[in-house]
C-alpha cells in the first residue's frame, strides 16, 4: 500500500541546514495498523507530513497504492489527498460552525458528491462511530472523545486508502483514549490501513506493528502482539 | 457558486463578526450613497437645462452670415458675407426632403405711428412659413400668406404690446399704421408665451420690405426647421451638410468659424449632453475614489479574517479543498459584503431622492433622480470593487499550506 525508498528531508534554518530524515525505507501492506513512535525531533511528524502529501521530500521515492507521489501541483495534491488519505488530528480540527454531520460530509463536498447523497453517507459513518443522535450538534456541544470520533468519521467518509492519525489521543484522558483506540482497532479489523503517530507506549501497543524513529532513521521495526483496547473500556 | 455550503460559510463569517462587517460595509455603502447622489444631481442639472429649451421649436436651424476671418478662394479675410434670396432658393432646392419650413428674415427698425401715438419697433420681414418656425400664436386676424408675399402687400402682423401701445382700446384689425411714414394695414395680432419682448415685434412680408429698401434681395437670416422625424445624429449630419454647402457657395474656408454661423438646436442639445456626460464622468470618478477607501477597508478586514481562519483553511486543504475552491469562497464573500452594503447605500439614496427630489424645480436643477443606468453603473462598480477587495486576501488564503492543520500547539 505504502512504499518509501531512501527518503531524505532537510529544513533550512537560516544558514544551517537541518537534516531531519536521513534515508527512510519503509513499507506498509494493506490492512496494517502501524504505530510510528519517537521522541520529539525524531522526524516522525515530518514523515507523516510527507506521507500526507502536505510536504515534499528532497530525495527518495514514495509510492501510494501504486501511484508515484512526486512533484504534485497544489490542485493535484488536493485531489490525491481527497482520494487516498484520511486525516485524524490531535486537536480534532473540526470546523466549529458546522454541525457534526456537516463536518463529516465535508470531504465528500470536495469530491463533488451531491448534497443529499453526502448527507446520507455522512450519517452512516456517524452511526458507525456511535454518534447518530449527535448529528446536528455543533462541535462545541460535544466532549473531546465525541469530537475525535466525529473526526474519525470525517476521515473515513471519503473512503480513503490510508488513514493517517497524528497523536489521535494526545488531547484525551486515558479512558477516552482507549475508546478512540477501540474504534480505530474496529476500523482496522474491517481491513483499513491505518498509521498512528504517537509517543505513548500503551497506545502504540494497541497497534500491530511499531516503527521506532530516532534522529531521522528507523532504529526498530517490529511486529507485536496487539493489545485490544476493548478490555479497558 | 450558488452552493448552499458556500453561502452557509459566508453567512457564518458575517454572523460571527457582525460589528466588523457592519463597519467595513458602511464605508462601501456610504461611497455608493455619495456616488448615486452625485449622479442624480447631474441628472437634475440635465433636466433643468433641457427644460429651458422646451418652449421653442426644437428642430430649428438658423443660418447667419458673418465676416470671414480667413483668406480663402482668392478672397482676403475680413469679407462680409451677405445672404440673398438666391441662397434661400438654393437651400430650398438642395434640401427639399430635409426641410419642413423655410423662411428668410430681414430686419428693420421702424418708427410706427397711429393717430397721435408713436413708438420704435423692430420689424422682422419674413416668409409665411416663419409663423410655424417661431410658433407665433395669432390672437386675432391672420398671418400673411403666399398671396401677400407675391403681391408685396403692405400688410403687418403686430405684437400684442404694439397693439396696446399704439391702438389703446381700439381694435387694430383693418386699421392702417404708419411705419417710417409708409402706410401698412394691420391684418393680425400675435402673442408669445411668457415673453413680453417678443410681443413688441412686427412681422411683415419679406418681399414688401425688400422693395421698400431699394429693391434689394438681401436677407439677414435664413430660418428653417428640419424634418421632425430626424433623430439627433441625423439632425447634426444635416446641419453639418448645410454648413458645408453654404460655405462652399460663399467661398468661405470650411474651417472658418466666423464667416457663417449655422446654429442648430440639436447641436445645443448635443453640447448639453456632452457637458452633462463630463459631469457624470467626474461624478463616477469622485464616487469611485471614495469607494477605494471602502475597498481597502474590506480588503484589510478580509486579510485579517483569513489570518484568523488559517487553521480552518489548512484543514479544508488537508481534506481535499483545491486552491480554486478556497479563492472562490473568499472572493464570493468579498463580493457579497460589498454588493449588499452598496445596495443598502443605493436604496438609502433612492429613498432620500424620492422624498426630496420633487422639491427642486429651479431652472438649472429639476427633479434629481436615480435611473436604471445609475443602478447598473453602481452594480458593476460594486462587483468590480468586491473582486478588487477580495483579490489579495483570496490569494493569501490559497497560499495557506495544509501543513498548518497538523502543527497543533
Amino acid at each position: 500500500m505504502i512504499e518509501i525508498k531512501d527518503l531524505h528531508k532537510s529544513y533550512k534554518m537560516g544558514s544551517n541546514s537541518l537534516h531531519v530524515l536521513k534515508g527512510i525505507n519503509f513499507k506498509v501492506e494493506e490492512g496494517e495498523l502501524v504505530a510510528i513512535m519517537g521522541s520529539s525531533g525524531s522526524g516522525k511528524s515530518t514523515l507523516l507530513n510527507i506521507l500526507g502529501m502536505l510536504d515534499g521530500a528532497d530525495s527518495g521515492e514514495y509510492t501510494l497504492d501504486g501511484v508515484p507521489i512526486k512533484n504534485l501541483s497544489e490542485t493535484k495534491a488536493a485531489q490525491y489527498r481527497n482520494k487516498f488519505l484520511g486525516f485524524i488530528f490531535q486537536s480534532f480540527n473540526l470546523i466549529n460552525y458546522k454541525s457534526a454531520l456537516e463536518n463529516v460530509a465535508l470531504p465528500l463536498y470536495y469530491q463533488k458528491v451531491p448534497r443529499k447523497e453526502r448527507q446520507e453517507k455522512a450519517m452512516q459513518y456517524l452511526e458507525k462511530v456511535g454518534l447518530k443522535p449527535w448529528a446536528h450538534h455543533l462541535p462545541s456541544e460535544l466532549s473531546g472523545g465525541q469530537k475525535q470520533r466525529v473526526a474519525i468519521a470525517r476521515a473515513m467518509a471519503a473512503e480513503p486508502k490510508v488513514l493517517l492519525a497524528d497523536e489521535p489521543t494526545g488531547a484525551l484522558d486515558s479512558k477516552t483514549s482507549y475508546e478512540v483506540m477501540d474504534l480505530i482497532q474496529q476500523i482496522n479489523d474491517e481491513g483499513n490501513t491505518i498509521l498512528v503517530v504517537t509517543h505513548e507506549e500503551d497506545i502504540a501497543h494497541m497497534c500491530k506493528r511499531i516503527v521506532h524513529l530516532k534522529d531521522g532513521v528507523i532504529v526498530e521495526d517490529k511486529k507485536i502482539e496487539q493489545v485490544r483496547a476493548a478490555q479497558y473500556v | 457558486m450558488f452552493d448552499r455550503d458556500v453561502w452557509q460559510e459566508i453567512f457564518n463569517t458575517i454572523k460571527t463578526n457582525k460589528l466588523r462587517t457592519f463597519l467595513t460595509g458602511f464605508s462601501v455603502g456610504w461611497a455608493i450613497f455619495i456616488l448615486v447622489m452625485l449622479l442624480a444631481s447631474v441628472n437634475g442639472m440635465q433636466n433643468g437645462f433641457l427644460g429651458q429649451f422646451n418652449d421653442d421649436a426644437t428642430n430649428t436651424i438658423f443660418i447667419r452670415p458673418g465676416t470671414t476671418s480667413k483668406a480663402y478662394g482668392g478672397f482676403e479675410a475680413g469679407r462680409r458675407i451677405q445672404l440673398k434670396n438666391e441662397d434661400l432658393e438654393y437651400v430650398k432646392q438642395s434640401f427639399a426632403d430635409d426641410i419642413e419650413y423655410l423662411s428668410a428674415r430681414y430686419y428693420a427698425n421702424v418708427t410706427a405711428r397711429y393717430k397721435s401715438e408713436t413708438g420704435s419697433y423692430n420689424v422682422q420681414a419674413t416668409h409665411p412659413d416663419h409663423q410655424a418656425i417661431e410658433k407665433t400664436l395669432i390672437m386675432s386676424g391672420r398671418y400673411f400668406n403666399e398671396a401677400d408675399l407675391i403681391n408685396k402687400a403692405k400688410v403687418v402682423v403686430i405684437g400684442r404690446k404694439v397693439a396696446e401701445d399704439l391702438f389703446k382700446k381700439e381694435d387694430p384689425l383693418g386699421k392702417f399704421v404708419e411705419l417710417n411714414n409708409l402706410s401698412f394695414r394691420v391684418i393680425g395680432v400675435f402673442t408669445d408665451d411668457g415673453d413680453d419682448n417678443a410681443e413688441r415685434g412686427i412681422y411683415a412680408p419679406v418681399s414688401t420690405y425688400q422693395r421698400i429698401y431699394g429693391n434689394t434681395n438681401n436677407i439677414n437670416v435664413i430660418a428653417l426647421t428640419y424634418n421632425p422625424t430626424y433623430d439627433l445624429a441625423k439632425a447634426l449630419e444635416f446641419s453639418g451638410k448645410l454648413e458645408d454647402v453654404m460655405k462652399r457657395r460663399h467661398k468661405i474656408d470650411p474651417e472658418d468659424q466666423a464667416g457663417l454661423y449655422v446654429w442648430n438646436y440639436a447641436e445645443a442639445f448635443d453640447n448639453i449632453s456632452s457637458f452633462t456626460a463630463v459631469l457624470r464622468g467626474i461624478g463616477i470618478g469622485v464616487g469611485f475614489l471614495i469607494l477605494v477607501a471602502g475597498i481597502v477597508g474590506i480588503g484589510n478586514i478580509m486579510v485579517f479574517t483569513i489570518k484568523e481562519r488559517t487553521k480552518e483553511i489548512g484543514v479544508r486543504k488537508a481534506l481535499g479543498a483545491r486552491p480554486r475552491q478556497i479563492i472562490n469562497l473568499v472572493l464570493l464573500e468579498s463580493i457579497f459584503i460589498t454588493t449588499l452594503s452598496g445596495f443598502i447605500g443605493l436604496v438609502f439614496a433612492w429613498v432620500i431622492l424620492a422624498a426630496v427630489g420633487p422639491m427642486f424645480q429651479t431652472p438649472a436643477f429639476s427633479n434629481p433622480s436615480v435611473n436604471a443606468s445609475t443602478v447598473i453603473t453602481a452594480t458593476i462598480i460594486l462587483i468590480v470593487a468586491g473582486v478588487l477587495a477580495g483579490l489579495i486576501p483570496a490569494m493569501k488564503a490559497a497560499n495557506v499550506k495544509p501543513i498548518v492543520a497538523l502543527s497543533d500547539k
